[in-house]
């Protein structure tokens, strides 16, 4: 840009830098301490940033290889850390797929379809997931139990029950979408259904591509939740080996023994998937894929 | 190929009725227009014909089957939208090809196809391009396109043209007529302009508020507009109207006196008009006379303005008892100031005549001839 500036915009630039600066800092900082504590010998939260000692206790044991103690005797990996870790994105995964799907359809249905009551409903929609989980905890645990009774599958202490859950979630996700739906022209899809498009075909041809930014942001936003819900998935999940990384994470924490480096490595894996799926969604997440399309 | 039978259709949003009955014939291959002011219906219409609006009461029929109940897709109809409505995520190749693929065109084939449209609109070079790496005329041409791949029954145009500027909308104009030559099939084209409607009609249907005024070839509704509303609409600058009271009805026509006293005769057929009864007088710019020989029909104004176009001179002249200002078309050479008074003859075979409810009488019929 070539544009003429003011001589105090040079200072106004500066400020910015340190503001930002600063703020990136104050999250970066925990970010810092957690990698600092999983590298420190011992169970300590409070100590330097930069460890005079590094030891990989914390991360062997939740790698599950057993280590030295300072004893001499063996310690052996109490908790199954990784499989925690597997369970996590599996469950996100799956409740991110399934809540995508039935938000784009669902969102499909409230964009560009009529009927009667779609204000109250998409309205109601977002009431009611205001209502905030936590305090349904006793309704979701004797739902799940009574779902159990019929289809264990889908009961309590089963994967596909906290993803059944989880999948209820979703009337954010519908609003985004829907959003999103309402900026892309409708003539583009009628253009397609006289091109001789089936309303699906238009939908799954012409819509789907054209909102697909928005489609990984949600499935984005659906995955973490998944990874780091605590609540629900500690009602629902009861056997070791069943545990999502976030509840099972909570183990380390016992009022006798709080065992903060083994927390903070744990909390580093269950970082780990999020990353990764990040990066890989972010090369749909372009924008301007609708540009072009009808005469601005 | 295939006409289009419009019965009675009617169009309802909830309580708000937009179409009030329309009637209509297209017959195959023919290139009628719709046109009338922003907001008549024309779209509304449109739709209904290609399907993406339901029918709320009345009868459609394309290539003589009810399609009221048929989806666009089996309507054998393709239209090209006011906005272009491209697939923007695909290329200008595959936007063409898209509806070939649907109906399950083999590869070959489609390849054939979608060349020989680019080649007729000259844009076999951008088939690699995403449309939003075209310019508007480019995009223009990318929706003809992808309609005439699929050699549909009926073509639908939306004001395909009121996007682009004034030189590139004459050259489309021109390639439209082109395509219609030599595709030969029924088309159905939408506009508010009337010098499109005029130039590239077989027929025209003039709608106002829901309703069709009138249908008719283009020189016909220039030369017999059914009514004021037709008038006003089909030719530009548009017609001048001038409150009158009719004196004499005669044999050579119905002779009107204006509020200044002034007479004037029209060559209208005489059948129900009577001594006295309130019309309004109508004279396009282009018909007004300067010669001074003949003492009748005349009128005089003082010029307010003056617009020199070069190709002729339009005067804005101020008569006593009319509402609005007279627009006369004059020579380009024409000396007229403005403040000056100016006299004008009003050949009476170039007279139109509406009486108190807006219809026309009849013209003589020998005015096209004398043209
Ligand atoms: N979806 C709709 N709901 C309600 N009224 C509509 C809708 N679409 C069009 N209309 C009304 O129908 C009339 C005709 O619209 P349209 O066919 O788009 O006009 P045109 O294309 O001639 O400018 C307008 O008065 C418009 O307000
Ligand atoms: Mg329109």
């Amino acid at each position: 840009m070539a544009v003429v500036l003011d001589k105090s915009h040079r200072w106004r630039v500066i400020a910015a830098h340190v503001f930002l600066l600063a703020f990136i800092a104050a999250i970066i900082f925990p970010f810092l301490m957690i990698i600092s504590i999983s590298l420190r010998p011992g169970n300590y939260a409070v100590g330097e940033l930069i460890p005079s000692e590094i030891s990989l206790e914390h991360w062997k044991l939740a790698l599950g290889i057993s280590y030295q103690g300072l004893d001499g005797q063996l310690v052996e990996p109490q908790f199954p850390v990784l499989l925690w870790l597997w369970n996590s994105i599996k469950i996100a995964a799956m409740s991110a797929a399934i809540g995508l799907l039935l938000s784009t359809t669902c969102a499909y249905a409230f964009a560009r379809m009529q009927f009667k009551g779609k204000r109250m409903m998409m309205n109601s929609l977002l009431l009611m997931q205001m209502f905030p989980s936590v305090l349904a905890l006793v309704a979701i645990y004797a739902i799940f139990d009574r779902i159990g009774s019929h289809v264990p599958a889908l009961g309590i202490d089963t994967h596909g029950g906290l993803v059944l859950a989880y999948t209820g979630g979703i009337a954010l996700h519908i609003w985004t979408i829907k959003g999103y739906f309402d900026t892309i022209p409708v003539e583009i899809e009628e253009a397609a259904k006289v091109d001789g498009a089936t309303p699906f075909q238009a939908f799954r041809y012409v819509l789907l591509p054209m909102a697909l930014p928005i489609l990984m942001v949600v499935f984005l936003l659906a995955f973490i939740q998944g990874i780091i819900e605590y609540p629900i998935a500690s009602v629902l999940l009861h056997e070791k080996d069943n545990l999502t990384l976030a509840v099972g994470a909570k183990q380390f924490l016992y009022p006798q023994h709080y065992r903060w480096g083994d927390f903070a490595a744990a909390a580093i894996l269950s970082g780990l998937p999020i990353t990764a799926v990040f990066l890989l969604a972010q090369k749909w997440m372009i924008s301007g894929l609708t540009a072009g399309g009808v005469k601005g | 190929m295939s006409d289009v039978v419009l019965r009675g259709i009617r169009k309802a949003y909830g309580e708000i009725q937009t179409i009030h009955g329309v009637d209509l014939d297209i017959r195959d291959g023919e290139f009628i227009v719709f046109v009338g002011p922003s907001g008549c219906g024309k779209s509304t219409l449109l739709r209904m014909i290609a399907g993406l609006e339901d029918i709320t009461q009345g009868e459609m029929l394309i290539g003589g089957e009810r399609v009221n109940d048929t989806p666009p897709a089996k309507r054998g109809v393709a239209m090209v939208f006011q906005s272009y409505a491209l697939y923007p995520h695909m290329s200008v190749y595959d936007n063409m090809a898209f509806g070939l693929k649907l109906a399950g065109v083999g590869q070959n084939e489609t390849r054939t196809a979608v060349e020989r449209a680019a080649k007729i609109l000259q844009i076999e070079h951008l088939l690699d391009r995403k449309p939003k790496a075209l310019s508007g005329g480019q995009r223009q041409r990318v929706a003809i396109g992808r309609a005439i791949v699929r050699k549909p029954n009926v073509f639908l145009f939306d004001e395909p043209l009121s996007n682009l500027d004034a030189a590139l909308r004459v050259q489309m104009r021109i390639e439209i007529t082109k395509l219609h030559r030599e595709l030969a099939t029924t088309m159905i084209y939408v506009t508010h302009d009337q010098v499109e409607a005029m130039t590239l009609a077989d027929r025209i249907v003039v709608l106002q508020a829901g309703k069709v005024e009138q249908v008719g070839a283009p020189l016909e509704l220039y030369h017999h507009p059914a009514n004021l509303f037709v008038a006003g609409f089909i030719g530009s600058p548009k017609m001048n109207f001038v409150d009158a009271r009719i004196s004499a009805v005669e044999q050579r026509g119905i002779t009107v006196q204006l509020s200044d006293g002034s007479s004037v005769t029209a060559a209208v057929e005489s059948a129900g008009a009577s001594v006295g009864a309130k019309v309004t007088l109508g004279i396009r710019p282009e018909h007004f006379c300067f010669d001074t020989e003949d003492a009748t029909n005349r009128i005089s104004g003082c010029v307010m303005a003056v617009e020199q176009l070069g190709e002729a001179t339009y005067l804005y002249l101020e008569v006593q008892g009319a509402a609005d200002m007279l627009v006369v078309r004059a020579d380009a050479a024409h000396p007229a100031r403005r403040g000056e008074t100016v006299q004008l003859r009003l050949p009476a075979e170039r007279c139109y005549l509406f009486n108190e409810t807006g219809l026309a009488y009849q013209r003589r019929a020998a005015v096209e001839l004398s043209k």
